[in-house]
């Protein structure tokens, strides 16, 4: 059968070119990082967190996120810079355009395997906050819904950052490029005001909100709209592609 | 005939890894943020006006503020970017074989390329200090205040933070060169900026070199508002540690280099 394409196989295909990478162990070390930041927090100032007053969870989200998200972006980023890395490292890339394979189905690949690769940090972080509270904290009312609701916002607000990353380290030959230009972006978004809605939204600043700070609507908002930015990084991918073509 | 060969030293072989990264555009990666950072700082240095319950000048205000993303984040990141692209150069299309079949001892090649990232340090130094006063300038003109510091002191302290640099730059380069996988020398890397601002607060700051520009920046921080912060740089335990950390990654990434080329069952 010739020129038979089976685009939701891309992943399983991607996962392969992964191994030796060092892909899976720095997820899961990132993971590990980012789930010591809270208990380590809590193991040096525990009476200053218990002492508070309102849901244990947004006291220890309050307390460790910003540190945890930064962990996470970082990992992204080093993610998405790996993902093509691979391809450009020893002239993959050509072999892979030279197949009956759109250029676009990789990038879509890639994006799948960030995403459930993000999975597994978020999980493990996730874990670590439910042993905190269940350690310090006695009240555990609601613990698991308000966790899970908690981790699949995180994803959500962590997929445009994933996207964006990506797009970038696919127009880069060179590693150290897209990872410099990552690096300078997790930086700017570091620094900006933290208020306004227009921020909160922007790849590489959105993962450092919180759930518990959206009202029920304001939070489906922003999911809707993370998820419409992957889709706007994806067609840049494609339009890139069609440039890129006509110039190459 | 005479034989007319001489071991290359140091210098020349650092002269060869500049001409190396001459078309790689790390000089846009040094700009863009020093540039990107004091541009909103400028446009904004009214807020330095607002009381300040340490009672500090606006013009010291606003040079402390600017510093501080650079010696938290950006200085410790592009050593890292740049660890990351020396080591890349190398290793694509299987530099560092070719390399070895030089008559170049591999601990000085080392050297030299940690010589290179030491420059594009002092590079970002710099323009740092350039795009200071070029933002200062702006700043007062918009704000008809005077933001300008003397260039000795601007010139002192960013070279002092700069110099705290070179222990977490050695870890740096060892870790790129112990760490094959670039996804792990760089992830390490970037993982340790996150907590050296927790590790300054500790009594144990000085066990974590990654920390010591911005310690530098925070008793500069001190030394004007005395309340902030101690006001004496503790050479003390820093200097020993910093220059053992530095001697010893130097020392390991010199042995280390090249080991996986020179074994033939990795090609």
């Amino acid at each position: 059968m010739s020129g038979t394409r089976v685009p939701f196989l891309q992943p399983f295909l991607e996962t392969r070119k992964l191994r030796r990478t060092g892909f899976c162990p720095a997820f899961l070390g990132g993971g590990l990082l980012g789930a010591l930041v809270p208990a380590v927090n809590m193991a040096v100032r525990a009476e200053s967190f218990t002492s508070q007053s309102g849901s244990p969870f947004r006291i220890l989200m309050d307390a460790n996120w910003q540190l945890m998200a930064q962990l996470n972006i970082f990992l992204v980023v080093c993610g998405a810079c790996i993902l093509y890395h691979t391809e450009y490292a020893d002239n993959g890339i050509q072999k892979a355009r030279s197949l009956p394979m759109r250029p676009l189905c990789l990038f879509l690949g890639k994006l799948t395997i960030l995403a459930v690769s993000c999975l597994l940090p978020l999980c493990i972080e996730a874990l670590s906050l439910l042993l905190c509270r269940a350690h310090w904290f006695s009240d555990s009312a609601g613990a698991g819904r308000q966790l899970l609701a908690g981790l699949a916002f995180e994803l959500v607000l962590l997929l445009p950052t994933a996207a964006a990353m990506l797009f970038l380290s696919s127009m880069c030959q060179n590693m150290w490029i897209s990872l410099g230009a990552g690096v300078i972006l997790v930086f700017f978004s570091s620094m900006l005001p933290q208020g306004s809605a227009a921020v909160a939204l922007m790849p590489f600043a959105s993962p450092y909100r919180m759930l518990h700070q959206f009202s029920g609507r304001e939070a489906l908002w922003m999911c809707a709209l993370c998820l419409g930015e992957v889709l706007l990084f994806c067609a840049a991918e494609r339009i890139y592609h069609n440039i890129r073509r006509c110039f190459s | 005939m005479k034989n007319e060969y001489r071991p290359l030293n140091l210098f020349s072989l650092f002269g060869v890894e500049m001409l190396k990264i001459r078309r790689s555009g790390i000089f846009w990666i040094l700009l863009i943020p020093a540039v990107m950072m004091w541009l909103p700082s400028a446009m904004n240095a009214n807020v330095n006006f607002l009381v300040n319950p340490f009672d500090i000048s606006p013009e010291h205000n606003y040079f402390i503020q600017g510093y501080m993303g650079l010696a938290w984040f950006m200085i410790p990141a592009t050593l890292i970017v740049c660890t990351v692209l020396l080591s890349q150069t190398e290793i694509r299309s299987r530099g560092l074989v070719k390399c070895l079949t030089l008559p170049v001892s591999t601990a000085k090649l080392c050297l030299a390329k940690f010589l290179v990232t030491i420059v594009l340090a002092a590079v970002q130094l710099v323009l740092s200090i350039a795009t200071y006063y070029g933002s200062a300038l702006l700043a007062s003109k918009l704000y008809a205040y005077d933001f300008l510091l003397p260039l000795s002191y601007v010139c002192r302290c960013a070279s002092l933070i700069y110099l705290a640099a070179v222990p977490a730059a050695a870890i740096y380069w060892m870790l790129s060169i112990l760490i094959r996988t670039p996804i792990f020398s760089a992830g390490l890397g970037l993982a340790s900026i996150v907590p050296s601002v927790l590790m300054l607060n500790t009594e144990i700051w000085y066990s974590y070199p990654p920390d010591y520009p911005f310690y530098i920046l925070m008793t500069e921080y001190g030394r004007i508002a005395p309340d902030v912060f101690g006001a004496e740089i503790q050479l003390i335990p820093m200097l020993p540690i910093g220059i053992c950390v530095t001697v010893f990654s130097l020392a390991i990434a010199c042995a280390r280099y090249g080991t996986a080329e020179r074994n033939s069952d990795s090609l």
